[in-house]
């Protein structure tokens, strides 16, 4: 295969017009539903329902419903909310830091990654609420002036990680608002139908497209994007200070920070190019989320999992290497102990299988990026897994050490958090555009000017 | 779209980048001040073909973002070391290291509120649904795939047919007249608006009636007031005699408590020494629990005179030999276990006050019986008092 | 050589450049062989500091260029032949570490079978901690580091008269190999050389503490560079302030990459408050220590966060090559504070000698001098480079 290096690789096949791009993307919001998109939607609702009623057994009956006991405090709930949150870093990442990074391969992916890490993020925000047990008291997270004269504890990790992720949340809504609000001042103007005139009008907040306007807006994006990015690095650095700051062997590691980050960003891009393969077929849109996005996204997967894998192998080695009993025993176990079938999926999933990408035939073949991709997401659910709950089952005091068993309500909540994703998921790809349209544009050949205006420095 | 409408502007479309770049700039060229370039996405160039400078939003993000920093850090410091002060974990009452993420997020959190509040409400003035521009052929051609260039006829220079001109000789594809839209006058009565102010008001009564007198009994919002477990007084069939509250097991005794050895026998082994020193306090407090407790039977000097008069078996004299033989001790054994008609006085006299009745009851007894040389301290205690004139 | 197509003419450098590098290599090399012979323990410490920046700029260069040719930038492909010269001191770093080889004992105390044998811990670290395995580690790391440099530049430089795209096609392929290789063997040196200093003390984020200082050491070292030679005309005249831009804001990325690192691998250990990791940092808060941290802290983050965060300095040649120089200080003063507070646990205590100040002269000697040789030798520019042309035209 000869490539030439002197060109760019095109970032939207097959030289659309400007028109068309509106066409191509707005086309699933204005048809009616396929059956493909009713089906997928009832398995998704489905996972949804089995979720609320293992929720709703959860805040009747308490939290004996979970298999949590002592020593093994946290199980499933935290594994799954540091799951859901690392997801959601994807989209950040492609939004922000791929655009300070200039990287404008990331048009076709960014707004449908920036959506999946709004639905992730709360997917996520559920757990830390429902594992304390009285839910209803969490507003007193919050620092406001109350009966009791008690304010939150901030020297905890738990409530850093409180305002971590609601910042997070806002801060990505903020973002993704901002991008969708010229996109739907183009569906208000192209759509007939009063109703959805009316609703597109409302939340395109009056757009008119005017330079004056765009020129504050793409400085504000730039300010957005470089605020996001150190918020994304510090939210999973947070959630990972949650057991960094702790004495359990196997948990005060001073690499947790930049380990989780990565390991984060390994699965969100591992369930956005899952998502994308199957959005790019369903919807006809493999020109504009073309092979060279999948490509792409499967280089920086094997990136960050090698800085993964760096990790684990730092991990063990300093646990020989500090001649702490403790320590030694805790990752020794993992390899030997009862949980080392989760261990075993872990390593494969996120160390043995990436190693396929360094294929250019594995990287450009969309089916087995799909199951790597999906291979990924087990391996990090289950890292997360056996940090948490084989360091807790084996800590100190062998007098205390107990084996955690997940209950069918476990189970239960696990499913209805992705039931809960999918089905934001799928509900947002026929509501709203899935790629921005205007970025879209702006990207074509041809679009920008080949006359100086003057260049003007954001 | 009559004639008799005011012109707000008139509106010029171009199909290629190009284009617009070089229309812009003459445009800013001619000395035209009120105009504006739509395009439907950000073209490179157009700031500075339009003369517009850099976008001073940065410096509202600078703002709020340090402003936040400083506060949040000011405020945990406040609640930590001046308002509440805990220690936790052993960490000093400022740790200002663990404040840090905290800090770190709310910059983030507020730089980034006022910067797309700022951005939104202050330099775009959106939402702004009701500009002139809207539904017009213009903005929807300008939103699908063409570039425009709007001249308002605010503008000092406008002149209608002479802008017509010039946008033509730019290059445009076509021109378009921007109307003032009509005044719509707003009756207040008319019955779409008393509907919605009827609805609004049902919704809100209904929302307030549920949530104050239905959700507040339901699980979670009834703040855990029904729980599963028994209220003091109240019924349940988990004990077969239906009662919730029980009394302790047999021989249960509460902690630090020393059970009484001889409870319940007649004769103690090794009857127990009194553990009280005489004190007139003591004996003054022990005079009033034998006034109260025991006189009723026994008399108010113990003589066995009783005021109840028959009704109740009296109780013996306690100065008979047998009586003030006995040690403390027996006493004590008496009065806590009770003995023929007298009842056991222990759930009445607490165990230090009983040893005060014993104390005045010696008092009593030595009353009755004095020793000789009692007659002479009595004496020299009242030579002592004639001495004094103060007694 | 004038290549029309580029516009790149090669320029001769001065005379004085040479004599320079010359004068203060031999006059840095001289003094610090008074200062091994007078105090050979003391001149050690000092050497490996010298020792340890060197690394950061060599090896940190090496990975820049991997980095470029592995996602494909085209930004800083006309001065990636910069950073190829500064890791030109890799293949003399088997030379430089050798007075340390020889000086092991005077080093580290794990060396010394009396420590040894006295403590529980660092009996059980022997089968890592001995000296043969370590000088094979270290010798087997700097060559590997050789080979990957031999062929990165080799590769480069054919380019430049041949034109072969192949090139860089293998050039990619070498580069997405070397960099995990570069994340292990640079943290095994960060631990041998450094951590192991006081071997009771461990830290599993300590290689990408190195790592963050190494990366933001090698930018600054590129951007002082660029901008020096651009200034005089040896580059091109299409590298222009904004390019200077992004490198500034790689600066400013990397000093916050730093600092999240730095305060992770604090913050930790002052949460959990453990005496058997405290012990680093209390060895760095006793007397003039504390003014030290406190002081990186200051040279290191704040101040460059703040300059680097104004959008107009990020585009001015002469404040770039001010906060460049700023931080290649104070990524000295950083090792300098990662090594010396090592000293009583090695039985001395810590004095400042001048010895401290000889070191760091004859490094810089020794990077112009290698520099000058290779600039004569090769282009200054990439000339064959496919990306070349894209490099010179980006614009912001």
């Amino acid at each position: 295969m000869n490539i030439d290096y002197t060109k760019e690789l095109a970032l939207v096949e097959g030289n659309p017009r400007l028109a068309d791009i509106d066409e191509i993307i707005t086309r699933p919001l204005t048809q009616p539903p396929t059956r493909k998109f009713y089906i997928a939607l009832s398995v998704s609702v489905t996972a949804l329902l089995i979720g609320a009623y293992s929720l709703w057994l959860t805040l009747y009956y308490g939290i004996g419903m979970w298999g949590n006991n002592v020593p093994v405090g946290w199980a499933f709930d935290i594994t799954n909310f540091v799951f859901w949150i690392g997801i959601g870093h994807a989209g950040t990442l492609i939004s922000a830091i791929l655009f300070l990074l200039r990287q404008k391969w990331r048009t076709g992916i960014a707004r449908f990654a920036e959506a999946m890490t709004i639905f992730a993020v709360m997917t996520a925000g559920i757990f830390p609420v429902i594992h304390t047990g009285r839910p209803w008291l969490a507003g007193y997270l919050i620092p406001y002036p109350n009966q009791h004269l008690l304010w939150p504890n901030f020297v905890s990790p738990l409530l850093w990680d409180v305002f971590a992720v609601s910042t997070y949340f806002t801060v990505s809504l903020m973002f993704w608002y901002m991008g969708l609000i010229p996109d739907f001042a183009i569906l208000r103007d192209k759509s007939v139908d009063k109703i959805k005139k009316t609703i597109y009008s409302i939340f395109s907040l009056g757009w008119r497209n005017s330079n004056r306007h765009w020129r504050h807006y793409e400085k504000t994006y730039m300010i957005m994007a470089g605020l996001a990015t150190p918020l994304v690095l510090s939210v999973h650095t947070i959630v990972s200070f949650d057991f960094a700051v702790s004495l359990i062997p196997g948990w005060h590691e001073t690499i947790f920070p930049p380990y989780f980050v990565a390991g984060a960003i390994y699965s969100g891009f591992a369930m956005v190019m899952t998502v994308l393969i199957i959005v790019r077929k369903v919807f006809d849109m493999e020109n504009i989320i073309t092979l060279n996005h999948l490509e792409r996204m499967a280089k920086v997967m094997l990136l960050t999992s090698s800085l993964v894998v760096y990790a684990y192998l730092m991990e063990f080695f300093i646990a020989w290497y500090s001649q702490i009993p403790a320590e030694q025993y805790d990752f020794w176990a993992r390899v030997v102990g009862p949980y080392r079938w989760g261990w075993y999926f872990m390593v494969s999933c996120n160390f043995l299988i990436p190693q396929l990408i360094w294929f250019k035939k594995i990287r450009r073949s969309v089916v087995v990026l799909f199951v790597i991709s999906i291979c990924a997401n087990i391996g990090m659910w289950f890292e997360r897994f056996i940090i948490i709950v084989q360091s807790l089952s084996r800590d100190y005091l062998p007098s205390s050490w107990h084996m955690f068993t997940p209950t069918l309500v476990d189970f239960g909540v696990l499913t209805g958090s992705f039931g809960l994703f999918f089905t934001l998921v799928l509900l947002f790809a026929k509501t709203m555009p899935v790629i921005s349209i205007v970025e879209t544009k702006s990207v074509l050949e041809g679009a920008q000017p080949t006359v100086h205006g003057g260049s003007d420095h954001e | 779209m009559s004639e008799n409408k005011n012109l707000n502007s008139i509106a010029a479309l171009f199909d290629t980048p190009n284009k617009i770049i070089t229309a812009a700039r003459k445009v800013k060229e001619s000395g035209y001040t009120k105009f504006d370039v739509n395009t439907p996405y950000p073209v490179h160039g157009m700031d500075k073909a339009m003369g517009l400078g850099q976008s001073k939003i940065g410096y509202v993000t600078l703002f709020f973002g340090f402003s936040g920093a400083i506060f949040i850090f000011l405020f945990m410091g406040w609640t930590m070391a001046i308002n509440y002060p805990y220690i936790v974990g052993g960490k000093p009452l400022f740790p200002f290291q663990a404040f840090i993420p905290i800090t770190f997020e709310v910059t983030i959190l507020c730089g980034s509120i006022a910067t797309v509040v700022g951005m939104l409400a202050v330099f775009f003035n959106l939402p702004f649904l009701s500009h002139p521009i809207h539904d017009s052929n213009y903005i929807k051609e300008v939103s699908n795939d063409k570039f425009g260039i709007v001249i308002e006829a605010q503008d000092p220079l406008f002149e209608r047919e002479r802008v017509i001109e010039f946008l033509k000789s730019l290059g445009a594809e076509k021109i378009e007249f921007i109307y003032e839209p009509e005044k719509e006058e707003f009756k207040i009565l008319q019955p779409k608006f008393i509907s919605f102010l009827v609805l609004v008001a049902a919704l809100t009564s209904l929302g307030t009636f549920v949530t104050l007198n239905k959700l507040m009994y339901v699980v979670p919002f009834n703040w855990m007031d029904n729980q599963k477990k028994s209220n003091p007084q109240s019924e349940t069939n988990f004990f077969y005699d239906g009662y919730a509250m029980r009394t302790p097991v047999v021989g249960t005794v509460a902690k630090g408590f020393m059970p009484y050895a001889y409870q319940g026998q007649a004769q103690p082994k090794v009857p127990l020494a009194n553990p009280t020193l005489p004190t007139k306090q003591l004996l003054k407090m022990g005079q009033e629990k034998f006034l109260t407790f025991c006189s009723p039977c026994h008399g108010n000097y113990a003589q066995g005179v009783s005021r109840l008069m028959g009704q109740f078996p009296p109780g013996p004299t306690l100065h008979s030999a047998k009586i003030i033989g006995y040690s403390d001790g027996m006493i004590y054994n008496i009065i806590t276990n009770g003995q023929n008609a007298m009842p056991s006085y222990a759930y009445q006299i607490p165990r230090e006050q009983r040893w005060a009745i014993i104390d005045y009851v010696r008092v009593l007894q030595r009353a009755q019986n004095p020793n000789p040389s009692d007659f002479q301290a009595i004496k020299e205690l009242k030579k002592e008092s004639g001495k004094n004139a103060v007694n | 050589m004038l290549s029309t197509d580029i516009g790149y003419i090669k320029k001769e450098f001065p005379k004085k450049i040479k004599t320079i590098g010359l004068t203060l290599f031999v006059v840095g090399t001289a003094l610090g062989i008074i200062g091994f012979l007078v105090n050979p323990q003391r001149a050690s410490l000092s050497y490996l500091v010298t020792f340890m920046f060197l690394v950061s700029i060599g090896i940190g260069s090496l990975f820049l260029v991997a980095l470029e040719y592995a996602v494909g930038a085209d930004w800083s492909t006309p001065f990636r032949r910069i950073s190829e010269f500064l890791a030109g001191i890799i293949p003399f770093l088997i030379i430089l570490v050798i007075p340390l080889l020889l000086n092991l004992k005077n080093i580290f105390p794990w060396t010394h079978k009396s420590i040894v044998d006295s403590s529980v811990l660092l009996r059980g670290k022997t089968a890592y901690l001995n000296v043969p395995f370590f000088i094979a580690r270290t010798i087997g790391i700097f060559l590997i580091w050789w080979i990957f440099y031999y062929f990165l530049t080799r590769n480069s430089r054919k380019q430049d008269s041949t034109k072969d795209q192949y090139l860089t096609k293998k050039n990619i392929r070498i580069s997405s190999g070397f960099i995990p290789v570069f994340g292990f063997s640079i943290t095994a040196i960060a631990f041998d050389w450094m951590m192991s200093l006081e071997p009771n003390w461990f830290s599993t984020i300590y290689g990408v503490y190195y790592f963050a200082g190494t990366v933001l050491c090698a930018l600054a070292a590129l951007t002082l560079f660029v901008i020096l030679l651009n200034e005089h005309g040896y580059l091109h005249s299409k590298i222009n302030s904004e390019h200077y831009y992004t490198l500034g804001l790689l600066m400013f990325a990397f000093t916050v990459f730093w600092a999240y690192i730095a305060f992770s691998q604090y913050l930790l250990i002052w949460y959990a408050d453990m005496p058997d990791e405290t012990i680093w940092f209390m060895h760095r808060w006793v007397g003039p220590w504390k003014v030290v941290s406190l002081a990186i802290v200051f040279t290191h983050f704040v101040f460059p966060f703040f300059y680097l965060l104004s959008h107009s300095i990020k585009l001015q040649a002469k404040k770039l090559k001010f906060i460049a120089i700023w931080i290649l200080c104070s990524h000295l003063l950083d090792l300098y504070w990662l090594v010396m507070p090592g000293m009583p646990s090695n039985g001395y205590q810590y004095y400042f000698s001048w010895t401290d100040l000889v070191f760091p002269i004859a490094g810089v000697g020794l990077l112009i001098l290698i520099f000058k040789f290779l600039s004569e030798k090769y282009n200054l520019l990439p000339i064959g480079d496919p990306k070349l042309q894209r490099g010179l035209d980006f614009h912001l």
